[in-house]
């Protein structure tokens, strides 16, 4: 799967790509510098060679020299992506929670003025741009309200020594609460947005799967057997319902990956998003091909996460009673 | 026909989210219309037009929607931009439900390495986020309408050629299939017969909500300044000078933004409002025959006075 998006990407980047080394060696370049730019990384070599080479660097793990900077693009996205994780995954807490939370009680409360309120909600929240969404937190809560910073990660002004790379952990973890702080209130004007803007198919799916169990067979049987109201809730309907919920949350982590692009453009978190921008408008694809890498990965981790819950919400599985 | 239009009108009529949208969907694409068929005509004021005596204006009775830093009508630039966006949303949305429709009927119709190949392949398109694709590709082809509608579409058909497949499949495991094949009826006589009166609805009203989805990641592109050339006036890019215009100035940036939202809006809802009152994963025929409709509003009936304790999900995953 992996090798396969790799070739998509090997190819879309390579046959499109009229001279890449003009670009990279700058617009004033003389001709000696763009050939040792091309020969360096492999340009004039057949097509079949440059897949080798392409293939033989992703599998060691080595993505090359950023033809821009010079560093080593694996550095780069070390440096770049516990950001975007740090942000992701703060998104992806206020997505189960809250889109857990509102397409339960959509779903529980159906037919309900708080059921409709919530569905327009979602569904507006979900036809919002990322960027509108992005800037109007910014202008609400930074700049009429100023109750939030409008951009960074909150790293400025503190010397840590970074464990994974996430700022909020890394603090957390050495007990830097200023530290913690900072990067907290720095979070939060992002993720909340990042979260809100794509959690729309959470609830929906969340409201629909409660639907469908809360009037199942097995539900009206654990009442005849006399649990509480509470019980019958908690382990038989929404239990059974977030199953699909699961898979459905797996999959806004590829969302989650596309609004960073934009989110960080506008909150001027240094992460991955903005990083692989930069590459694609500068056709930088070295770098592209890493970042693509690194969100592919994401993604399928995620899908696999969700492969792994399974079984802990689905009775059939782990304790072959109620279903 | 005209009955049939009748029942449809109803259907979008009978369920309030179906019909803001298709008010919305309406205005927008009549607009469009408008704009392109009088060639710009309809706009108050030319959206070329700079003039810097009245650059920056909020939006007043002569500017709707004020001026921007150049002193251009952000009015008519919306309206001059609308036939970019919906034009280029509707585009993609159609040639990659047409190919959805062949890739995904041939698969499904005739499994075996053709259909294993198709699917493989939308599991690697599916598995990464889009929009990075699309960004790449439009931004090594360089600014031009048909390299970013190109750059849209190459991400853009797997969800349909899913779609499409699980449906045929589905129709093809029918007996009133294995007796057509019987029969001896050719391929497309199945294919028309039997297979798109079952696929079409569906498509149909994904294709719907779809059109929303295209227009604001096509709005993203024009956002991050990435496909659309130049002098095009593009909604978002409309909503990209932030830099220097969120603080001071909001409304140039927010309102084509808004713009955006409200007309995704209305796809989606409309889309959305469709999808609930036909459940099309039960009843695919009601859209495309019309005689289902009575059966619909039969069993609503039934949910209400029937034996059923509640009513059923009508939403599909």
């Amino acid at each position: 799967m992996l090798l396969g998006v790799a070739l998509i990407v090997f190819f879309i980047s390579h046959l499109l790509n009229p001279n890449p080394a003009l670009l990279w060696a700058g617009p004033r370049a003389r001709p000696e510098t763009i050939k040792a730019v091309a020969a360096a990384y492999h340009l004039n070599d057949p097509i079949l060679n440059q897949l080798y080479y392409y293939f033989q660097s992703l599998l060691t793990g080595n993505f090359g020299t950023d033809p821009q900077t010079g560093r080593s693009i694996l550095s780069e996205i070390l440096f770049y992506a516990p950001n975007t994780l740090e942000l992701v995954l703060a998104s992806m807490l206020i997505i189960i929670v809250l889109g857990v939370g509102l397409g339960y009680i959509s779903g529980m409360r159906f037919g309900s003025k708080v059921d409709s309120a919530i569905r327009l909600f979602y569904l507006s929240t979900w036809s919002t741009p990322y960027y509108l969404g992005a800037m109007l937190a910014l202008l609400v809560f930074s700049s009429y309200v100023p109750l939030f910073p409008s951009g960074g990660n909150g790293t400025v002004g503190f010397t840590y020594t970074p464990i994974t790379g996430i700022f909020v952990l890394d603090s957390l973890l050495q007990a830097n609460w200023p530290a913690l702080q900072s990067g907290l209130y720095h979070l939060v004007l992002p993720a909340t947005t990042l979260a809100l803007l794509s959690f729309g198919i959470v609830p929906r799916i969340m409201r629909s799967s409660i639907l469908d169990t809360r009037w199942s067979m097995h539900v009206k049987a654990a009442r005849a057997r006399g649990l509480k109201e509470g019980e019958v809730r908690r382990k038989h309907i929404l239990r059974n319902a977030l199953i699909d919920t699961t898979t459905v949350i797996a999959t806004t982590f590829g969302w989650l990956f596309s609004g960073t692009i934009i989110v960080e453009q506008i909150f001027a978190w240094p992460g991955i998003g903005q990083f692989s921008y930069i590459a694609i408008v500068s056709v930088n694809y070295p770098v592209l091909v890493a970042c693509v890498f690194v969100f592919t990965l994401g993604v399928i981790v995620a899908n696999f996460i969700a492969d792994v819950i399974y079984p802990f919400l689905d009775p059939r599985i782990t304790l072959g009673e109620g279903g | 026909m005209s009955g049939e239009g009748k029942r449809l009108r109803r259907l979008i009529t009978s369920n309030p989210l179906s019909m803001f949208g298709l008010v919305t969907a309406t205005i927008f694409v009549v607009l469009a219309v408008a704009e392109t068929v009088t060639f710009g005509k309809i706009t108050p004021f030319n959206p070329y037009q700079v003039n810097f005596d009245q650059a920056n204006l909020s939006p007043s009775l002569a500017h709707f929607f004020g001026t921007d830093f150049e002193g251009r009508d952000i009015f008519s630039q919306v309206i001059a931009a609308l036939p970019v966006d919906i034009g280029i949303s509707v585009a993609v949305v159609v040639v990659s439900a047409l190919m959805g429709v062949v890739l995904g009927t041939l698969a499904g119709y005739f499994r075996g390495a053709f259909d294993e190949v198709i699917m493989r392949l939308t599991d690697m398109f599916l598995a990464f986020p889009q929009i990075i694709m699309s960004l790449a590709i439009a931004a090594t082809l360089g600014p031009s309408l048909v390299n970013v509608s190109l750059s849209l579409i190459v991400v853009w058909w797997p969800p349909y050629v899913r779609l499409v497949r699980g449906a045929v499949l589905a129709v093809a495991a029918e007996d009133y299939v294995s007796v057509s094949k019987a029969l001896n009826s050719s391929f497309l006589y199945i294919v028309r017969k039997d297979a798109l009166p079952n696929v079409l609805p569906s498509v149909l009203v994904y294709a719907t909500t779809d059109i929303g989805s295209a227009l604001l990641t096509l709005s993203t592109l024009g956002f991050l300044n990435v496909g659309i050339p130049p002098a095009m006036p593009e909604l978002g890019r409309m909503a990209s000078n932030i830099n220097y215009s969120l603080f001071l100035y909001p409304t140039q940036v927010v309102i084509p933004a808004l713009v955006v939202m409200v007309m995704v809006a209305g796809f989606s809802f409309l889309g959305e409002g469709l999808r609930e009152s036909l459940d099309v994963k039960l009843r695919p025929h009601i859209l495309i025959r019309g005689r289902g409709l009575e059966k619909f509003e039969d069993s609503q009936q039934k949910k209400i006075t029937g034996p059923r304790p509640g009513p059923r999900t009508d939403e599909s995953h």
